[in-house]
């Protein structure tokens, strides 16, 4: 009979963590080179007592199969998109590839999936690959935008208070809560086809601009026309109200529009006159 | 029977889930007191924090983490303990409880309760790491017994046993989770009654109830229906042995409407005013024999 030694909690605990990390079913995750480089085969099946109705290493083999469903569905809940193009079992496989490179070092799962649109464009066998890539990229900022912090949000009276003369050179400060994003392929018309706001959109290339931000603690996409993103793509990124128009050739009616909507939609937090 | 700390039995509360958001803040419903995952809101500046805050001005809130990692061989986080301390404060946490349990080592997290091997060198490496996180935290902390699927050869403690000892020299409190001990036992062939009757009933902050899923072969803790008879009647017992404790109904997976998931933790209420009723019986039937 083989005598048997603690391996001590820390070498104990590199060799669980190891074997719920591998590749391939139970018994392919015991024998796989780190893991055994940790406690060996035979003595880490020592080491987990069998019960009446389960071997050694079908209980030690529950926490791996636990361990990619959790993962899944905390990415499952940050990518819908993503999930309904590829199918649930697609995403899963990249989901399992995804966390070998991209490892929970979090004590929240809440950002496991800050890197998933990255690692999409690097997975060369996925169909659709760029517009995939795209739709992860909406998905991640909707996410950001969820956990932002909370803005004040300019108020009729703030504006009412600016001099006309004086917006010239104001500049509008947005909501920590606002992304504006461009992108190659209608991916936020897919993601309001997946929540049921409208009809599929053809996966081809087609240029497509939108403001993601958070309103009254709930998260929306407004789809922008390439002028009106320029254009509050410059205000955001610190041009004076003047500079960012003047750069803009619309009509002024359709000016006052945009303005009229990204106030009342409060994606502004304040105005600095000079 | 009071805590040593007299932390009051809040009665019978649940957790706080999104799901839920709109109808608790409509309806304020008339819930004992609230449980949160902590980690869901250390990082979050959006509306789960703005719930919260409301939340936690109508009712007491109780903070239930699952990424202490006490068991971890890993050092300790700092900064989680940091936020956690301050999400404490902003909420007036009444405790804060986590599990006797490690999630990860080498900096990885795998978001598990994973199990413990309950040897000497496991206890002491346990408590001394809940000491140095309760003087950060400068209060005490619960751990909860967690629900395990497999037992280490090495252990030379039983469970029970583990966290009576790691409660004392740590001096920390105890979450003790009765569906957890029906599934540990049912998982490892244990008694849970003889589980339950080890545990020192003054270190017992609070107590969890659940339901679960039978595979057959073994139970999963999936806190993902309804808490089975067997369950109900091991909380009987320990409500008759260790007296009104903090009861939380956990219900984290498929999660039916808020009304039902308040009625299943009302039901602990029912349980216990039997146990009262049981008792007094028991005690008139006595006092006519004599």
């Amino acid at each position: 009979m083989k005598l048997w030694s603690d391996p001590g909690l820390a070498r104990t605990q590199r060799w669980m963590q190891a074997f719920i990390l591998a590749d391939g079913d139970d018994e392919t995750a015991l024998a796989a080179a780190q893991v055994q480089a940790e406690i060996a085969k035979d003595d880490a099946l020592a080491m987990v007592l069998p019960s009446a109705t389960l071997t050694s290493l079908e209980r030690v083999g529950i926490y791996r199969d636990m361990y990619l469903g959790r993962l899944g569905e905390a990415l499952e809940a940050d990518y819908p998109g993503v999930m309904h193009f590829l199918g649930v079992e697609a995403f899963q496989s990249l989901v399992g590839r995804y966390v070998e490179v991209y490892p929970s070092r979090s004590y929240t799962l809440n950002r496991l999936g800050d890197h998933l649109p990255v690692f999409i464009a690097t997975q060369t066998d996925l169909k659709n690959r760029e517009f995939l890539h795209e739709l992860g990229r909406l998905e991640l900022a909707l996410t950001e935008i969820f956990d932002a912090p909370e803005s004040p949000v300019l108020s009729p009276e703030a504006i009412a208070a600016v001099p006309a003369e004086a917006w010239e050179t104001a500049r509008l400060q947005p909501i920590a809560a606002l992304r504006l994003l461009s992108f190659g392929y209608p991916v936020s018309e897919y993601l309001g086809a997946v929540a049921g706001e409208n009809s599929f959109p053809k996966i081809r290339k087609k240029q497509t601009w939108v403001a993601a931000y958070r309103n009254n603690f709930r998260v929306h996409r407004l789809d922008l026309k390439r002028s009106a993103f320029e254009l509050l793509e410059a205000i955001v990124s610190g041009a004076s109200v003047g500079t960012a128009v003047s750069q803009c050739r619309v009509s002024q009616r359709q000016l006052f529009e945009w303005f009229r909507q990204w106030t009342a939609e409060e994606l502004f937090q304040s105005v600095a006159v000079d | 029977m009071a805590n040593r700390w007299n932390y009051p039995d809040l009665g019978c509360g649940v957790g706080l889930r999104t799901k839920h958001y709109d109808h608790i803040l409509t309806n304020r419903p008339p819930v004992d007191w609230f449980v949160i995952l902590s980690e869901n809101y250390m990082d979050t500046g959006g509306r789960p924090l703005y719930v919260l805050d409301r939340v936690a001005a109508l009712y007491p809130v109780v903070l239930h983490g699952v990424s202490l990692s006490v068991g971890s061989t890993d050092p300790i986080d700092f900064e989680y303990l940091r936020k956690l301390k301050a999400l404490a404060e902003r909420v007036n946490a009444r405790w804060i409880s986590d599990h006797l349990c490690w999630t990860g080592v080498a900096g990885l997290n795998v978001h598990d309760l994973l199990p413990m091997p309950y040897t000497n060198e496991a206890l002491k490496h346990t408590v001394e790491r809940v000491r140095v996180i309760q003087d950060f935290l400068e209060r005490p902390i619960a751990l909860e017994n967690p629900s395990t699927y497999m037992e280490f050869r090495t252990s030379t403690w039983t469970e029970c046993d583990f966290l009576g000892e790691l409660a004392q020299w740590a001096d920390c409190g105890i979450l003790l989770d009765v569906n957890n001990v029906y599934v540990s036992a049912f998982n490892h062939g244990f008694d849970p009654l003889a589980y339950v009757d080890r545990i020192p009933a003054d270190r017992v902050m609070q107590i969890h109830l659940a339901g679960h899923t039978n595979k057959g072969t073994h139970i999963l803790d999936t806190h993902s229906d309804h808490v089975v008879d067997p369950v109900w009647d091991l909380y009987r017992q320990v409500y008759q042995r260790m007296g009104g404790i903090s009861t939380l109904l956990e219900w984290d997976a498929d999660i039916p409407d808020f009304d039902v998931v308040h009625a299943e933790a009302l039901k602990a209420r029912q349980h216990r005013q039997s146990a009262d009723r049981q008792a007094a019986e028991a005690l008139e039937a006595n006092e006519a024999l004599v």
